[in-house]
């Protein structure tokens, strides 16, 4: 006998609403004392690779190079603990942003989308309107902006407007945000767009603390935050269940000193049913079936003559008032006062010096 | 005489209008020892184009010129080529004519001096015959026509050309016996640029004596002629400057003008010697050193007019010599009007011409050499700039103080005789001290 053909919806299959994950990871600070920014983005990124996210859908951006900077004692290695446990630096990390590529014209043109043709893709973020997008920023910030490789900065206006930005083309479907700078909630005040949800590490006037240094390697080798963040990740795996509203209880005042924040009204859906792999993993679904599965209704095209209206680009100038209308340039005169006055002297001294004899020709 | 005089001012006026159609007047009016911030015409045109915009043209540092200039150009600015040819042609005519006058009147003095008796038997082959002066005025005026420093000051449209016009037209009236005209003439050059004012005691002085009056400080015909001169220069001074009031409606043009003159504010190379001072002075120290550069400008003008009071029209070039030299932005139009007083004395007298002018060509030949070094090679600095500077200043000094000391001595030897004998009978030489 043949099998029995169920027809089933699809609903259940694209509940989350996305259907590709994307990363953008971005360590802003250079030189060898902030060593623990460049293992804060690391560790992001080992987690979210290890989740799932391939490289090519990670837009890795970091200011220097610790791994194999000359002051590492232990080259080609970046730890997050002084025990040595992990090396987040790993065997495979791709750099897609090194060194001064870490702009914050870099960044924004990465998230917008709006890079010259001649750029990788390695080095786009080439989501669409099905894409979760994870952005981590870490290093120096302050209230309302963050500091880029020691010369410039990135307001938490530009932040927002570069989403509402990505809202507007359609580059994402719900986009998580997560800083782990000094006065980081900072960073996610002005954001206006739908389906944000951001995270910081600290409050608005709070510093985010460093976790330990380790006095071989000589820096401090990961901020508070992530350290406990990573941790938490490294207990999600790909089918974890776990949801944000335990993300948001990492890294409680008791362990970072400073109080991480969150910022969930814009996001539609309610956080408690967005699973954590939702962002940090790229989760595919799967499903077995022996059933065909009815996917849409076919298309059917429609032929209708819509007026379209036809506005070209000549017509936006105003072209015709340019040309006719422009102003008649007044040249200047001196004035008749002058010119009288000074003719006037001039025939004085003229008769003066030859004499009075002479006007008897003129009148 | 009107034939070779046309003839020159012909010359000298196909040689400018050749040199403004070639490509060169483009490179010679853009270099800094023929134009300064003063004189340039590129600020002329800027200034015109800023009064069409609606704009006061002394608004920012683009335009110095006075607003007669304004006036003038404003009808003129097309034919401007035609305005300095004729410029430089009234000067040469000017100097002609009053050149040709001085000699009548030298001759005058002579004639009444050799009646006199009153030269010595010795010196007699010192005085000048009309035959050897006859063409005196035409080599004045070929002098100064067809001097590169001339050509090249025309070519480059620099209002100094306008400036020597009018002190040329100042001494053409003050040899003529003009008081009303030479007052006139005085406060234009003065108006223009503040220097000539020194030109006053020199022109007073001349006139005093034409018109016979002793210079006597306790005579009242003394004061009383100084009075009507100097009321004279002084109320068409005044009265010029509220023209030029009347012209714009307000008073910037004369921070614009004087102020910039007088306090130097800026430091483009040029070939005078303010620059490089000013350049590397501290600023509490910079009012003292503007006092003393400007005062040195005016501080010749007592000691040679006690000198030179019986030689006023010498006066009168020597002066205009000091003030080219030590002027705030000298440009080589100046240094030709201050060589015009190359043909008065005999140039047997003279110690070293030769050296100096040698050494006169030599650095106007490294000024552009030197300028490429510094600015564009970048292998030399200003100091190299400067030095040349210096030396071409300090030229020009010994020329203005051997000329001085030939005239000086020609005086002594009508005076005192050819053979200068001490009191002991021992032959003696005369020393500039």
């Amino acid at each position: 006998s043949h099998a029995a053909i169920k027809i089933q919806p699809m609903r259940q299959f694209f509940s989350s609403g996305h259907t590709n994950n994307w990363a953008v990871l971005v360590c802003t600070s250079r030189f060898w004392f902030n060593y623990r920014h460049v293992a804060n983005t690391l560790s992001v990124y080992r987690s979210v690779k290890r989740l799932g996210i391939p490289d090519s859908h990670i837009v890795l951006m970091l200011a220097d190079d610790m791994a194999c900077n000359h002051r590492n004692p232990k080259p080609a290695t970046v730890f997050s603990h002084k025990n040595m446990e992990l090396n987040v630096y790993g065997d495979d990390v791709e750099v897609d942003y090194r060194g001064y590529e870490v702009t914050v014209e870099n960044f924004l043109r990465v998230l917008t989308g709006r890079l010259p043709p001649s750029t990788p893709r390695s080095k786009r973020l080439l989501s669409d309107d099905r894409s979760n997008i994870l952005i981590y920023l870490t290093g120096h910030g302050g209230n309302g902006f963050l500091k880029f490789q020691d010369s410039e900065e990135i307001s938490n206006v530009e932040l927002a407007d570069a989403f509402e930005q990505m809202w507007q083309k359609r580059r994402y479907n719900e986009l998580l945000f997560i800083i782990d700078t000094c006065q980081g909630a900072s960073m996610y005040e002005r954001f206006y767009s739908p389906n944000l949800m951001a995270l910081a590490s600290s409050q608005v006037g709070e510093d985010s603390l460093s976790h330990q240094p380790d006095l071989a390697i000589g820096v401090h080798l990961m901020d508070r935050y992530t350290f406990y963040l990573l941790e938490f990740l490294e207990d999600i795996h790909p089918s974890s269940k776990a949801n944000m509203n335990d993300l948001f209880k990492v890294c409680p005042k008791s362990q970072c000193v400073s109080t991480p924040g969150h910022r969930t009204d814009l996001f539609l859906r309610d956080p408690g049913s967005a699973l954590i792999t939702d962002f940090f993993g790229s989760v595919r679904k799967v499903e077995i079936t022996m059933e065909t599965i009815n996917l849409t209704e076919p298309i059917h095209f429609v032929n209708e003559e819509r007026q379209k209206e036809t506005y070209s680009y000549v017509d936006q100038l105003p072209v015709s008032e340019i040309i006719h209308q422009k102003p008649k340039q007044k040249d200047w005169h001196p004035p008749d006062g002058f010119i009288l006055g000074l003719w006037t002297l001039i025939l004085l001294v003229f008769f003066k010096t030859y004499g009075m004899k002479h006007l008897k020709h003129i009148f | 005489m009107a034939a070779p005089l046309t003839l020159l001012l012909l010359v000298a006026v196909t040689v400018r209008a050749a040199l403004y159609r070639s490509s060169l007047a483009d490179l010679i009016s853009e270099r800094v020892e023929v134009v300064s911030p003063l004189t340039a015409w590129k600020r002329v045109v800027e200034g015109l184009a800023l009064l069409d915009l609606g704009v006061s043209p002394y608004s920012g540092d683009v335009f110095h010129e006075t607003p007669l200039i304004i006036y003038l150009f404003h009808f003129l600015v097309d034919y401007a080529e035609i305005t300095f040819m004729l410029a430089d042609v009234i000067t040469a005519v000017a100097l002609y004519l009053s050149v040709k006058d001085y000699n009548k009147q030298v001759f005058r003095k002579q004639k009444y001096a050799l009646e006199a008796d009153r030269y010595p038997l010795d010196c007699l082959e010192l005085i000048r015959s009309p035959k050897e002066m006859q063409y005196i005025p035409l080599k004045v005026a070929m002098f100064y026509l067809l001097n590169p420093f001339t050509i090249l000051s025309c070519v480059a449209k620099s209002t100094c050309g306008l400036n020597n016009a009018v002190i040329a037209l100042f001494v053409l009236s003050t040899i003529k016996g003009n008081v009303l005209l030479s007052a006139i003439f005085l406060s234009l050059a003065t108006y223009q640029s503040i220097y000539p004012l020194t030109l006053c005691a020199a022109a007073l002085l001349y006139l005093l004596q034409r018109q016979y009056i002793p210079v006597n400080l306790r005579r009242f015909s003394f004061w009383w002629f100084v009075a009507q001169y100097a009321f004279m220069y002084l109320g068409s001074l005044f009265v010029i400057v509220g023209l030029s009031f009347f012209l714009l409606g307000s008073w910037d043009f004369l921070p614009s003008v004087y102020g910039f003159i007088l306090s130097v504010p800026d430091l483009t190379p040029n070939i005078g010697l303010f620059w490089y001072f000013f350049a590397e002075m501290f600023e509490h120290f910079r009012l003292f050193f503007l006092c003393v550069f400007q005062i040195n400008v005016f501080f010749y003008t007592v000691p040679l007019s006690i000198k030179l009071k019986e030689h006023p029209v010498f006066l009168i070039f020597m002066q205009l010599a000091v003030i080219s030299i030590f002027k705030s932005y000298p440009t080589v139009g100046d240094i030709a009007a201050s060589f015009i007083k190359h043909h008065k004395a005999s140039s047997a007298s003279s110690l070293n011409i030769f050296l100096v002018s040698c050494v006169l060509l030599a650095c106007s030949a490294l000024f552009p050499v030197l300028w490429h070094l510094w600015i564009y090679a970048g292998s030399a600095n200003s100091n190299f700039y400067y030095a040349i500077t210096l030396l071409f200043n300090v030229a020009q000094i010994l020329l203005v103080s051997d000329y001085f000391y030939a005239f000086l001595r020609r005086e002594h030897h009508l005076s005192h005789g050819l053979y200068l004998k001490r009191k002991d009978g021992s032959e003696a030489t005369l020393v500039l001290k």
